[in-house]
């Protein structure tokens, strides 16, 4: 069965949420929900929820068209449009009477072999089916999204015994592929994964720091670097989701649960949290939460709640030894002796015991409990691989000095590990003590496969080149946020020296948070204060080549980017002969920012990819104005979807919606274009020049004036300016590659000189924040 | 009896041709009168002091040294009338705030003074010295209450002040503090705990003595984060006719003083505090910020002590070589009459002596210009002026403290070489130079600190923020000037350094990223190689003046100077070389021996 059409039932939050992303993949969905009394249309609440979807941060489109797809109804009057959905989703309230009335209102007009799945998160499978006859139990089970939707990775799937395999497979399928879920099967046990899990980790981790008297900032600091658990912290992450979430998630599970499960046994209603509540202290939707921005003063002050009183007072750093000492060393943070480490065994004995007792009971795997908590509750490692971390003989050895349980599955791991490497492959332990190899779905290529069983072909400090079979080579950049420094682009240009001669193609890709975030800008920072110019004009210069050679290759080069690719890292996607992009791909000539301009062709780029837009009016201005727009206020894409828009991406490059398929993807583009691969020929322009300037000046005079540029603005504007009009040009001439080349760098030397600039980047080296001046 | 003439020509041309002090500093808010007749008349009267009264103390002050007696320190003969004059002439409260009693002259002007007194007389300089600490930290972070009493005594030299970190188990490293303060009910802290080598912790020169004590509350976090500043009197103020005079004694008192090596006419005490009451000054746990804005100037003042003694045993030396006669100039006798050439003809002796005068000249200008950057940096009207000014005293400070009494010390040396047997000998005041020089290696941080200070802090300061106020500027020197024919000799050495300091600048910052051992194995060799083109870079400036004024110089003065200049760029700079290689050898050779095997 193929999914080409979907309803989703219930339109608040997570409905609307699941709707929206549906639309993003491109699939027409219908959204309904009741028809509220006296309202003027009877789709009032499906239209409101689509109209706050187009408000909300971050956005739930991947594009504001994408709401096009989404079709307001109502319950009443539409239930024939369900007859030409393949996959109906239902997201109403967490109401067994409710859910009811609506499977047995729709059951009528659903067709024949369409799925149907609740998004419930705390009600079992078996309960939904009670009394449903077999024909609608064989297309029903569970489909648990996130919140938001769009972001979080984590899909679990509950089915049940009755579930048909076929249309289990056709919607899991899509969710994986369409939707880029992480797709993990469940079993019919109460919070499935990662709300049991996650749900008590809260619970301990709240418990733990008001029993040993650690402070808000505290908690964080040692859950957050240290354990990566989350790296907000508890309290940061509860601020991000909604403290009024905590009791809601706690009252269904202690509803469903044995009273001896621990979940049960531990839990304590907190009169802080309540107060919260109640006062509308519920995080950051509401009046702050255990953090909060205080502006009465003029300025936003940082404050903290204080765990025993309540009061707000201003946040102080942790000055804790243990999460100091513990930074690199998980053991060493659980054994260091102030509150700080006492909580951190805590927790993590806790948390580690707990899930270690659930497996198999909730799931076959622990590798699925620990994707789940990742992706989930954005864990930087699950329960089993902390474990691995504090070595499961070390933990089980000290559960059972301190007299507490050793779960069955830490006994039987022994002195092993839950996951260790084989013949170069990545195995897990099972629940009947085997180690098992993880397997990857079809159409998933993970580089972090590749890297466990070979050696790369090429490395240094800041990038490698892999082999990735059948003929393709892999780029990857691995500095810090993989900022692109002099070594990226020394290997670069040898790697492209290689592919030339035993590769049929390259595909620039890695598996970190972000594709690049751009120049290393602590470097140039700090090569602009010694005054080292010839030396930063070799670096811009040598990145120029490396453009260069890379866009004029006699192979396809794919770029295929996921989360930032912002400047420098821009720039590598403008150069590449094609592009997959991760569908959350967020992309920008973000430079003007730090007060310079796109240095390595990205001016140059920008202006071709403009005049080449069959769409463009005439005459040698519009592109020059596009790209100027575009560069001097330093726009970002905020998906792949929207840097199409930009002309970053190219109608004909790809967009992968599931990130652990981009590389298999951007390998078979890259394939399939080497196959009689021609490169590009190089485009002559013909550029305005002063006349052009003039124009783009007045411009941002106009801005100015209306206090829109900042006075650096102007002077950063008037350079890119300079640079996208030609320089010393007029339309009759042709402008070459070379000498726009010339003209970036020229305009960056006279920017990076600047005091403003400078004060600049220190600004965004400090606080991540772009300085206004 | 050794010589000391201020140099005061060599001030002026260096303020006023090299710097452009008038138009930097005379317009600056509340400075308007330090126009260069007014800085003439006290750069005069100040020379005049110094000569006649601090130098004829100096050598028998050494001789007789501090004596103790029960809790009391008596400083040697003359020095009580000296302070009172000094006092009273009004030189303590130069660059105070007017409204506490000073008479709020330009700080740069404080730098040219402090050189002329550590010329002449060092050890008495300590005590002044120590008293401007005190009156900078209390305020910069005292409160109110508290600089309206302490300042004006400070100010007026009526009360003298000390600082108190060092204790028995702790020097460099302030963490280790033991002294307690327990909070009382009144407000007041009450202090115990021992000090060791206290400059200036007890002496008969004023009515009162006021400490800042770095001490530890019982709340505190371990270590550096957990101190706490105090001010602690030796006699309580008492409040009497509407101002304050010395009260009852407070618990602290003074167990011995140190018999050391030079400086024996500053008193180098152990203080002993028993419940001694105390007031915080800042926040508390926050003292090592107040303490550091005292070091900061401390440290500025403690270059300047370097620079005075190169400066007086220069002079000393350059006498007794055009003096004494032994030998022949190789290229044939200069005096055929005498029985032989004065040495100063030796080439030997003539390195010797150029060695020290190029450093010392040199260095002259760096530190006014250092003065005048804080001078910008308190009374600019642009706030960005102010930082940049700001910034480049930062960065400058450790470099000023530990280059500059390096060359103290060398110079020092060389003055003994140059007198041979008789440096010697007591009596001629030259080795007296050495043994007071060789502490100010040591105090306010040793300058192997100050280089860890330079590499480790100031470098990544900001993203080399910090290291821009000194690069661009003198790049932007360079820019201009090396195309000019004259200035080329003048230019070229110094670019070559300065291009090479670039070089070393960045290898050692990526490399401190990586692993810090690696920068602090250069730290030192850094300092002096960033120290060698600040003072290149100040010829150069001097050069260029020279050049500009070309003509009128009957006494030869401007063209001493490009002798100067160029035996600095060819005989000084090119150190710079060896230090470049050194600092590439990176941490191994220092590293790879086991500490057993020492
Ligand atoms: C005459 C005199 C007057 C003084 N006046 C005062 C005063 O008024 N007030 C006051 O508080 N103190 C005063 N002092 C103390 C002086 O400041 C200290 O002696 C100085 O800070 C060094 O401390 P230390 O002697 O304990 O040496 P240590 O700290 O023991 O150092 C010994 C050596 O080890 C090196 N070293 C130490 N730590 C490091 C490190 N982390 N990295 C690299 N090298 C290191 C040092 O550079 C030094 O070479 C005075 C001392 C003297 C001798």
């Amino acid at each position: 069965m193929d999914i080409r059409k979907v309803a989703v039932i219930g339109s608040g939050m997570m409905g609307s949420g699941i709707a929206a992303q549906v639309a993003n993949a491109g699939v027409p969905v219908v959204l309904m929900d009741i028809v509220p009394e006296g309202a003027e249309s009877r789709n009032a609440l499906a239209e409101g929820a689509v109209a706050r979807l187009l408000k909300q941060d971050p956005a739930p489109f991947m594009h504001k068209h994408n709401a096009r797809l989404v079709e307001p109804a109502n319950l009443e009057d539409d239930l024939e449009k369900l007859g030409d959905c393949d996959w109906i989703v239902e997201a109403v309230l967490e109401d067994l009477a409710v859910k009811y009335t609506v499977y047995h209102k729709i059951n009528l007009f659903i067709k024949p072999g369409a799925a149907v799945t609740s998004n419930t998160s705390t009600i079992p499978l078996a309960k939904l089916l009670d009394g449903m006859d077999d024909a609608f139990a064989a297309r029903f089970f569970i489909t648990h999204f996130f919140n938001p939707p769009r972001y979080l990775r984590l899909l679990e799937i509950v089915s049940g015994p009755r579930t048909d395999p076929e249309t289990l497979g056709a919607v899991s399928r899509f969710c994986d592929v369409r939707l880029g879920k992480t797709v993990i099967a469940c079993n019919d046990t109460p919070g499935f994964l990662a709300n049991r899990i996650g749900g008590y980790w809260i619970q301990t981790a709240i418990n733990g720091a008001m029993d040993l008297g650690l402070t808000v900032e505290e908690a964080d600091a040692v859950g957050g670097r240290p354990m990566g658990v989350p790296r907000t912290g508890i309290f940061g992450l509860m601020d991000l989701v909604g403290i009024d979430l905590m009791p809601q998630v706690a009252a269904s599970m202690i509803a469903s649960l044995p009273a001896d499960d621990p979940y049960v046994r531990d839990f304590r209603e907190h009169d802080l949290v309540r107060r919260m509540i109640e006062t509308g202290h519920t995080g950051r939707k509401g009046k702050g939460g255990f953090y909060r921005l205080n502006r009465e003063s003029g300025e936003k002050v940082k404050e903290s709640i204080d765990l025993a009183t309540g009061d707000y007072a201003p946040s102080r750093r942790s000055e804790l030894e243990s999460a100091r000492a513990g930074a690199k060393d998980l053991r060493a943070l659980t054994e260091h002796p102030d509150r700080g480490g006492q909580w951190a065994w805590r927790v993590l004995s806790n948390v580690i015991g707990y899930s270690a007792a659930l497996v198999p009971e909730i799931a076959d795997s622990v590798a699925d409990v620990d994707a789940a908590m990742r992706l989930g509750y954005a864990w930087k490692r699950g329960p089993f691989e902390l474990a691995d971390r504090l070595g499961p003989a070390y933990v089980a050895g000290r559960l059972r000095d301190e007299g507490r349980d050793v779960p069955a599955l830490l006994d039987r791991v022994g002195d092993g590990t839950f996951y260790r490497v084989a013949d170069g492959r990545l195995q897990v332990f099972g629940a009947d003590g085997v180690y098992r190899p993880v397997e990857r779905p079809d159409g998933v290529l993970l580089l972090e496969d590749i890297k466990r069983a070979a050696e790369p072909i090429e490395r240094n400090g800041s990038a490698s080149l892999w082999d990735i079979g059948d003929g393709v080579a892999c780029f990857e950049v691995h500095t810090r946020m993989n900022a692109l420094d002099p070594d990226v682009v020394t290997l670069l240009q040898k790697s492209l020296k290689l592919v030339e001669k035993e590769f049929k193609a390259l595909v620039l890709y890695n598996e970190g948070a972000n594709f690049s975030v751009g120049a290393n800008l602590g470097l140039a920072l700090f090569a602009a204060n010694v005054g080292v110019w010839p030396m930063i004009e070799g670096m811009l210069e040598n990145g120029q080549k490396a453009m260069k050679a890379m866009k004029y290759a006699a192979f396809p080069v794919v770029a295929a980017p996921s989360g930032m690719a912002l400047g420098g890292g821009c720039e590598l996607l403008l150069h590449a002969a094609a592009v997959q992009a991760h569908a959350e791909t967020y992309a920008g000539l973000v430079e003007a920012g730090v007060g310079v301009l796109p240095g390595w062709g990205g001016c140059k780029e920008m202006l071709v990819r403009h005049t080449l837009d069959e769409k463009r009016p005439n005459g040698p201005l519009p592109p020059v104005a596009k790209a100027f727009e575009q560069i001097s206020m330093a726009a970002v894409a905020k998906s792949a979807q929207e840097a199409r828009d930009m002309h970053i991406l190219r109608e004909s490059d790809g967009i992968t919606m599931n990130r652990d398929r981009l590389l298999y993807e951007a390998k078979r583009k890259a394939l399939s274009l080497s196959d009689g691969y021609e490169k590009p020929e190089a485009v002559d322009l013909n550029l305005p020049g002063a006349n052009g300037k003039a124009a783009l000046d007045l411009a941002v005079e106009g801005f100015a004036l209306q206090g829109l540029a900042l006075p650096h603005d102007r002077v950063v504007a008037g350079e890119i300016a300079t640079v996208l009009t030609g320089g010393d040009t007029d339309v009759t001439e042709t402008v070459s590659e070379d000498r726009l080349f010339a003209l970036e760098r020229q305009s960056f030397m006279t920017l990076l000189k600047t005091e403003p600039t400078l004060a600049r980047i220190e600004h965004m080296l400090d606080t991540g924040k772009p300085l206004r001046n | 009896m050794p010589v000391y003439t201020a140099p005061l020509d060599d001030m002026r041309f260096v303020l006023n041709d090299v710097l452009g002090y008038e138009s930097a500093v005379a317009g600056l808010e509340g400075y308007g009168e330090a126009t260069p007749d007014l800085v003439d008349a006290i750069l005069d009267e100040a020379a005049k002091f110094c000569e006649n009264e601090l130098l004829p103390l100096n050598l028998p002050g050494d001789a007789e040294g501090c004596t103790y007696e029960n809790g009391v320190v008596h400083t040697p003969e003359g020095f009580k009338e000296a302070y009172t004059l000094y006092a009273e002439g009004g030189w303590m409260g130069l660059t105070c705030d007017p409204e506490y009693g000073g008479q709020g002259l330009p700080k740069s002007i404080g730098f040219a003074i402090e050189e002329m007194i550590c010329s002449a007389n060092m050890a008495f300089g300590m005590y002044p010295g120590l008293s401007h600490g005190a009156y900078n930290a209390i305020e910069k972070w005292a409160g109110d209450g508290l600089k309206d009493l302490y300042l004006p005594k400070l100010a007026s030299g009526a009360w003298a002040g000390t600082m108190c970190l060092t204790e028995p188990q702790c020097g460099t490293d302030l963490g280790l503090i033991r002294t307690k303060a327990v909070p009382q009910a009144d407000g007041s802290h009450a202090i115990t705990g021992t000090k060791i080598f206290i400059s200036a912790g007890e002496h008969d020169l004023t009515g009162n003595i006021v400490h800042l004590v770095l001490a530890r509350l019982p709340d505190a976090p371990p270590g550096i984060r957990g101190i706490s500043l105090f001010v602690v009197p030796k006699f309580l103020p008492k409040a009497e006719n509407g101002g304050w005079t010395a009260g009852a004694r407070n618990g602290v008192r003074c167990g011995a003083i140190e018999h050391k090596m030079g400086i024996r006419a500053s008193a180098t005490c152990v203080m002993n505090f028993d419940d001694a009451a105390g007031w915080l000054v800042g926040a508390p746990h926050k003292g090592m910020r107040a303490m550091f804005s005292m070091m900061n100037a401390a440290r500025l003042g403690v270059g300047m002590q370097g620079l005075g003694l190169a400066e007086v045993a220069h002079q000393n030396a350059v006498a007794y070589a055009k003096d004494r006669a032994q030998g022949r100039a190789l290229s044939g006798a200069k005096y055929p009459d005498a029985p032989a050439d004065p040495i100063i003809v030796h080439p030997d002796v003539r390195r010797m002596l150029l060695r020290q005068r190029a450093m010392t000249e040199g260095a002259r200008a760096l530190a006014y210009w250092t003065g005048m950057q804080i001078d910008i940096a308190e009374r600019h009207e642009d706030e960005a002026v102010r930082r940049a000014a700001e910034d480049f005293v930062a960065v400058i400070t450790p470099v000023v403290k530990a280059l500059f009494t390096d060359h103290g010390f060398e110079a020092a040396n060389l003055a003994v070489q140059t007198y041979g047997g008789h440096g010697y000998i007591h009596e001629h005041g030259i080795e007296q130079f050495v043994r007071d020089a060789r502490i100010t290696q040591l105090y306010e941080g040793t300058n192997g600190i100050q280089a860890l200070d330079l590499i480790g802090r100031k470098m990544p300061e900001g993203g080399g923020r910090l290291l821009r106020r000194f690069f661009h500027p003198v790049q932007e020197f360079l820019f201009a000037h090396s195309a000019d024919p004259q200035m080329k000799e003048f230019c070229r050495p110094l670019m070559a350094a300065f291009g090479q300091l670039q070089q070393v600048t960045l290898l050692l910052a990526q490399k401190g990223l990586a692993d810090p051992e690696e920068s602090a194995a250069a730290a030192s060799e850094y300092l002096r190689f960033f120290g060698l083109v600040a003072v290149g870079w100040m010829w150069a400036r001097i050069a260029k003046a020279v050049l500009e004024k070309a003509g009128d110089d009957p006494a030869g003065f401007h063209a001493a100077k490009l002798d100067v200049a160029r035996f600095y760029m060819k005989k000084v700079l090119p150190e710079t070389a060896s230090l470049g290689l050194s600092i590439q050898a990176g941490k191994k050779p220092l590293m790879a021996m086991a500490d057993s095997a020492f």
